[in-house]
């Protein structure tokens, strides 16, 4: 009972935050200048016209009113249209680019959940030895390196031959790009992921290594552990299934956060490696003042941010019995 | 023991070298900041660090894009430090209907990425140097708020604030004479790793083309630019990318130096 209170109050807490972002969005996209009204109206139109078109479109109510209806709206998906080209639905788009952005941002996460810990455990394992001293320099590389940095210099490790390079540095021809899990496209799908979301990976990754690392060093200098350990648990045990298992919350609750440099690091890879992905394009959305369709893009990406954190946190009290035991 | 202040040392020398960069470079060298001379040059003694692809001088418009990263920067944690002082402060004196808002809000805004919300405002706005400028400060003081309010509270319940207090000191004069000064080098620590951070998110925004516009120069956008012809021209990539991460890593690795030494407790992770 008492962990069904904490979960729904937890979905609340994701629900008031989403209603944060729409704020915020809907605050920006009122300072900002220029309004739908002004695109409508094209790029001639004298004040009048404009003025004519913001009735038109309902621009002169308050902004109460408006942001209501906005989220009315949002809640079936209704982004609004985007301001150039074919005027396509920004839920169009959405639809279109999200899958690709989702599959390397998991996929990247995953691959840093994975190393981080197994390596944030070895560094614990033999610290202050020459396998933590390595790991622990390699982390901090990772976290000061800039990804816009490090994508270069792997790409240029990894294709130093030609061909091969010009396929991992632009994925140019979109409409080649399978946008569905078919299993036929998988191997080539992950043929293509393998350098960005290496390069995505690595910054959270070495965060976790970190935690994991410092998690694991305080663990196992404790009690429990020593008793194990006289008792005669086989090492592998005792690290995995005794110290990590106690050493690992902490790290579960830095996943929430990373995840957030992982969405913000999948703008600067998609651009990088040209991705049609839904940071490249609220990028090109940017570059073009593109309203709807910046503020569809963010609140999508705010809305992963939100729902990874909240697994996160609905998966803690699962995790741990005294997280459990102190909720009320 | 020794030789971690040596290598802290180091990089205190690195940055100050940076800065003299920052601050003089622009006066040295300003031939061909925006204008070309010879394309792809390596580096000679007219050009020291070479030319990028339109023969633009390098080590002009790292200078140049150095001095604005970092002006950017100590801006935005010049704000940073003011605002979350005030925040901070309000968080822990204030009374509860006002402090428990501003601790959600900082929470928050804290969770949040804050290139994500730096995006929206530039996005809506314009890309350019005042639209990065306002945007990032917007982003960066929830971090400083929450250390700030973590410092104040260990710090309000002293004797000499609680005699201080007694006389008849003011909270605003109490805190600012009596227990601003004794955090003032662990806030400043802990600004010196979010500049960090704050030159980090900037040639982020430049580099995705959103940030400082051409043709004023910027570590970022060098970056991107030179990485269409990196293959057969690497000259032009390898130094800003070199400059960035090391600037990068030096303001971190002094930080947590900095902050280890006068917060021993948090010198251990």
């Amino acid at each position: 009972m008492r962990l069904a209170k904490a979960i729904s109050l937890r979905v609340l807490f994701g629900a008031i935050s989403l209603l944060f972002i729409t704020f915020i969005a809907f605050i920006a996209d009122e300072i900002a200048p220029g309004d739908a009204a002004t695109v409508a109206a094209g790029e001639k139109a004298t004040i009048a016209q404009i003025e004519l078109q913001r009735k038109r479109l309902g621009l002169d109510r308050p902004w109460t009113v408006r942001y209501v209806e906005m989220l009315g709206n949002l809640s079936h998906g209704d982004f609004g249209k985007s301001y150039v080209g074919t005027k396509e639905p920004v839920a169009d788009i959405i639809k279109r680019t999200l899958p690709m952005t989702a599959r390397t941002a998991f996929l990247a996460m995953l691959v840093a959940i994975i190393i981080g810990v197994t390596m944030g455990t070895i560094a614990a394992v033999y610290e202050n030895r020459l396998g933590d001293r390595t790991i622990l320099i390699l982390s901090t590389l990772g976290v000061t390196v800039p990804n816009f940095v490090l994508a270069p210099l792997l790409v240029y490790l990894w294709c130093l031959n030609p061909n091969k390079f010009a396929q991992f540095v632009s994925y140019g021809n979109i409409s080649e790009l399978p946008m569905n899990w078919t299993p036929d496209r998988v191997a080539p799908d992950f043929y293509y992921l393998l350098i960005p979301v290496m390069v995505l990976s690595l910054r959270p990754m070495a965060m976790l290594t970190r935690l994991t690392r410092a998690s694991m060093v305080e663990t196992m200098k404790q009690e429990f552990i020593k008793l194990a350990t006289a008792k005669g648990v086989p090492p592998f045990r005792l690290i995995v299934g005794h110290a990590l298992r106690n050493a690992i919350l902490p790290v579960v609750t830095a996943i929430g956060t990373s995840f957030g440099f992982l969405l913000t690091g999948s703008f600067v890879i998609e651009r990088f490696f040209t991705m049609p992905g839904l940071g490249s394009t609220a990028i090109e959305a940017i570059l073009q003042t593109n309203g709807p369709v910046i503020i569809g893009t963010i609140i999508v990406s705010g809305f992963l941010f939100i729902f990874v954190n909240m697994i996160v946190d609905i998966l803690l009290p699962i995790l741990d019995p005294r997280i459990r035991e102190a909720q009320v | 023991m020794k030789k971690r202040d040596t290598l802290f040392w180091a990089g205190v020398g690195f940055l100050f070298l940076v800065l003299l960069f920052a601050v003089f470079g622009p006066h040295i060298r300003h031939d061909h900041l925006t204008q070309g001379d010879t394309i792809h040059d390596l580096p000679n003694a007219k050009h020291w660090l070479g030319t990028d692809e339109l023969g633009r001088d390098i080590f002009a418009r790292l200078a140049y894009g150095g001095r604005l990263s970092l002006m950017i920067g100590l801006t935005v944690q010049t704000f940073a430090i003011t605002f979350g002082i005030i925040m901070g402060a309000v968080g822990v004196f204030a009374p509860s209907w006002i402090r428990t808002p501003v601790l959600r809000f900082t929470d928050a805004m804290f969770a949040f990425p804050d290139l994500l919300i730096a995006l929206l405002i530039i996005g809506l706005w314009s890309p350019g140097v005042i639209p990065v400028m306002v945007a990032l400060s917007i982003t960066s003081w929830p971090g400083m708020a929450r250390l700030v309010r973590s410092q104040l509270v260990s710090l309000k319940d002293r004797e000499y604030v609680i005699a201080a207090r007694a006389a008849g000191a003011s909270t605003t004069y109490v805190v600012m004479r009596h227990i601003l000064p004794q955090m003032i080098g662990i806030i400043l620590a802990v600004a010196m790793i979010d500049l960090a951070g704050t030159i980090l998110s900037e040639s982020t925004l430049s580099f995705i083309g959103i940030g400082i516009q051409p043709p004023t120069p910027s570590w970022g956008a060098m970056i991107n630019n030179a990485r269409g012809e990196m293959q057969s021209h690497p000259v032009p990539l390898i130094w800003p990318c070199l400059v960035l991460s090391m600037t990068i890593f030096a303001l971190n690795f002094v930080g947590d130096g900095l902050r280890a030494r006068l917060d021993p407790k948090s010198g251990r992770t």
